[in-house]
């Protein structure tokens, strides 16, 4: 039996939808068997950034008012085995769900995926409380900021409230010289004030935007520093324990010093 | 005696008052009018606890409870717990609360006073009050959080969010935290707004009414 994740933050735009498609894709790619559900109802976009839009037939909403089967709303992902989307209805609002409703259907995929990820929308109303009904597990995401920071600790409060214990933090476009020069908050410094376990670091890359408007998740492109990381979040998830490296200054003569230092 | 909105319930320590959580303010008050108005018993003077599971509820909704019973019903509101409504246990959203027992603070108290142990931080949008004592977070209060109490507020950690001590006008009330970095701070009536952007000193702090009715802060180092 699998287990269900959801992936969520409170505030918008931190990057929810990305780690979702970033982790599901990584995930596979490591040979787990993973369900994507966007629970974003009405503002799907889990599916464009999966580059999946155009095969969409039907959307949870049609499992749950039942005009098709669970297995046949599942989109097979177009690059990856055993990756399956679970795709939002653009034509229904947020409180057309119920609780029970994503419940039913996350019980039933995680008999059969080893991951279940649910990309939540921000907020938190009724559409983050469908998002997290059926979860056994939240991922956080949270930019370096005040006010992301702020939503998360409110979102960490309601999650506990709701009974889900294993609550981890993937902090999302970390800049390693604007904490340098004093013009971020650092791993730490989010860490301290939100006390919970660190998941991840995601660095601000500008792949990401790019992958983004191609429907291609950023991990099929090795080289990246945000791919690497997304890779290094699946590996634990799957439990392994692989470490959080120290970010390093995107600067030359650092990355030069600390090549010759590591091959001295 | 009793309805659908509010119940009264005797507990080992005291009254409890339990309240539906999906009703609003309104309807809660005239529900504990309907309550109150048909005791044959006045309870004016009682200590109650207020529980309830998750609810829609406001802290300053809360707030506005306490008041109303304190100034309509002459009652005492000694604390609030907010229990889960799966396993009645109390939850996070406003923490565990425990009260020390009362032989322990009375011995060399004559004055009884009740406080609230709070075993895990307070995050945004969560709320700690007590209102028959002081209370003890062991943990940080982060910004959004908040602490009230009828006498003193001691946090053993961060105090990032509110700290409302001496709620009742009781301005010999004091607010201690390993670190002393709040967003507000309220003793009795008068407020205080430390500087924004405030670092860490690195020792713990007090805050309390001073001479010239101000608060002011200082180092802790002992009663
Ligand atoms: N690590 C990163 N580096 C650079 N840009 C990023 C990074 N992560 C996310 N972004 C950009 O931030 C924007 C918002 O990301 P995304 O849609 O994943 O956020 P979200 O939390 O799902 O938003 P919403 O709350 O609207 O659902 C996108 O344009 C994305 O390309
Ligand atoms: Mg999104």
């Amino acid at each position: 039996m699998g287990k269900v994740i959801v992936i969520t933050s409170g505030k918008g735009g931190v990057g929810k939808t990305t780690s979702t498609a970033n982790l599901g894709t990584a995930l596979a790619m490591i040979r787990k068997t993973v369900v994507m559900v966007d629970a974003d109802i009405g503002l799907r976009n889990l599916d464009v950034v999966m580059g999946l839009e155009s095969r969409v037939v039907y959307t949870s909403m049609d499992v749950i008012e039942k005009r098709c089967d669970l297995d046949k709303a599942l989109v097979k992902d177009r690059r990856v085995e055993d990756l399956m989307l679970l795709a939002a209805s653009q034509r229904n609002r947020k409180d057309d769900i119920k609780p029970e409703q994503m419940q039913v259907i996350c019980e039933k995929l995680k008999q059969e995926y080893d991951f279940v990820l649910i990309d939540s929308p921000a907020g938190i109303e009724q559409g983050f409380h469908n998002a997290a009904a059926g979860a056994d597990e939240a991922i956080i995401i949270t930019t370096p900021d005040v006010s992301a920071i702020r939503d998360a600790d409110r979102i960490i409060g309601l999650l506990q409230h709701q009974g889900i214990e294993s609550i981890s933090l993937v902090l999302n476009r970390l800049s390693p010289t604007l904490v340098k020069n004093g013009n971020m908050m650092s791993k730490n410094d989010v860490l301290d004030h939100l006390n919970i376990d660190l998941l991840g670091v995601v660095p601000e890359d500008t792949g990401v935007i790019a992958s983004t408007n191609r429907g291609v998740p950023l991990v099929h492109n090795d080289g990246s520093p945000g791919a690497a990381a997304y890779m290094r979040i699946a590996r634990r998830m799957t439990g392994q324990r692989v470490p959080i490296p120290e970010m390093r200054e995107e600067n030359f003569m650092s990355n030069l010093l600390n090549w010759f230092s590591r091959n001295k | 005696m009793e309805n659908s909105i509010v119940k009264l319930r005797g507990y080992k320590d005291g009254l409890h008052l339990i309240i539906n959580p999906k009703v609003s303010l309104t309807e809660v008050e005239a529900a504990i009018r309907d309550l109150l108005n048909g005791m044959n018993q006045p309870l004016a003077g009682t200590s109650i606890h207020i529980d309830m599971t998750t609810s829609p509820l406001t802290s300053d909704d809360l707030k506005d409870l306490e008041t109303h019973l304190t100034e309509n019903y002459d009652l005492v509101v000694s604390g609030v717990n907010i229990y889960d409504e799966k396993n009645e246990s109390p939850i996070l959203a406003a923490p565990a609360t425990h009260s020390i027992s009362p032989s322990l603070t009375t011995d060399n108290h004559p004055n009884f006073e009740q406080a609230q142990v709070v075993r895990q931080m307070i995050r945004s949008g969560q709320i700690i009050s007590c209102l028959a004592g002081s209370v003890i977070v062991y943990g940080d209060v982060n910004p959004g959080g908040e602490v009230v109490a009828a006498g003193d507020i001691i946090v053993l950690g961060a105090l990032r969010g509110n700290a409302h001590a001496g709620a009742h006008g009781k301005l010999s009330s004091v607010i201690i935290a390993m670190e002393l970095v709040p967003l507000q701070l309220q003793i009795g009536s008068y407020v205080n707004r430390p500087p924004i952007d405030q670092k860490p000193r690195g020792y713990p702090e007090i805050a309390r009414v001073g001479a010239e009715d101000i608060i002011i802060v200082e180092e802790f180092i002992k009663f």
